[in-house]
């Protein structure tokens, strides 16, 4: 667990998406009444971590380390979901993104709890306290 | 990462000036429902591209004057009556304008809860740098 600090990259890459999700949620909702918007998304983490790490392997957290992985480097797939639009070519629906929003700061608060655990975990096995 | 999260805070708070001049402008049409002659603004939204500075950022484009007929009002008493008694009022009809205003009070709520999650985010992740 603690050989490669491999939790620590993995919450990190968790926060990182959650941030990201965020930061599109947020602009779908602002742009809930303009006309002609299209809604994006990008892929959950569990399926984007999937594809991409196979495993437990040992992952490059930024650009330049060996083996460096697109879910970790803050790379995700950007989607545009289906969704039916408004006669006024908007395609967001606001009760979809309040939704989404509550996953991802769940998601976030997670990534954020897993990587305090873990810390205290390190700190306590080197006799700190 | 604390710049999707400033990405994020400033998408919403540029959506929540938008919804205010929106607010703003129904603001003015109903205040002038009764003045002869008022045609109702409206002001249509826009996103921003890389062209114009960060994207996903939403901005009110220039204010529109609805072209529609003004309602004739019948009252030959009135200084501006034609000689079929008749003046030109305002062609604001005061349930759309209720209704848009309900609906900009809706995007302006989501749109600060958005601002909030966003701040609370960061702000768990600055507290992992406490002890």
């Amino acid at each position: 667990m603690f050989t490669d600090l491999n939790v620590f990259q993995v919450a990190h890459a968790m926060a990182a998406h959650a941030g990201h999700r965020q930061a599109l949620v947020s602009r779908n909702v602002a742009n809930a009444d303009t006309p002609g918007y299209t809604v994006r998304d990008i892929e959950p983490f569990a399926s984007a971590f999937e594809t991409d790490s196979g495993g437990f392997a040992a992952k490059g957290s930024r650009p330049g380390h060996f083996g460096q992985s697109s879910s970790l480097g803050g790379l995700w797939a950007e989607i545009t979901p289906e969704a039916p639009a408004d006669p006024n070519g908007n395609s967001v629906s606001v009760e979809e993104e309040l939704f989404k929003a509550v996953e991802v700061k769940r998601q976030h608060d997670r990534a954020v709890a897993i990587y305090r655990s873990s810390l205290n975990i390190l700190r306590t096995s080197l006799g700190r306290s | 990462m604390m710049n999707e999260f400033s990405k994020a805070l400033s998408v919403s708070s540029s959506a929540l000036r938008a919804q205010a001049t929106r607010l703003r402008h129904v603001a003015e049409n109903i205040s002038n429902a009764d003045t002869p002659g008022y045609r109702r603004k409206t002001v249509p939204f826009r996103t921003t591209t890389e062209i114009d500075g960060p994207p996903g950022l939403v901005t009110t484009g220039r204010v529109h004057l609805d072209r529609s007929d003004l309602t004739a009002i019948y009252d030959p008493s009135h200084p501006m009556a034609d000689e079929t008694g008749h003046y030109q009022g305002s062609n604001v009809d005061l349930m759309i304008e209720i209704a848009d205003a309900r609906e900009a009070q809706r995007s302006y709520e989501a749109n600060m809860k958005m601002f909030d999650q966003a701040r609370q985010m960061s702000s768990s992740l600055l507290d992992l740098l406490r002890k």
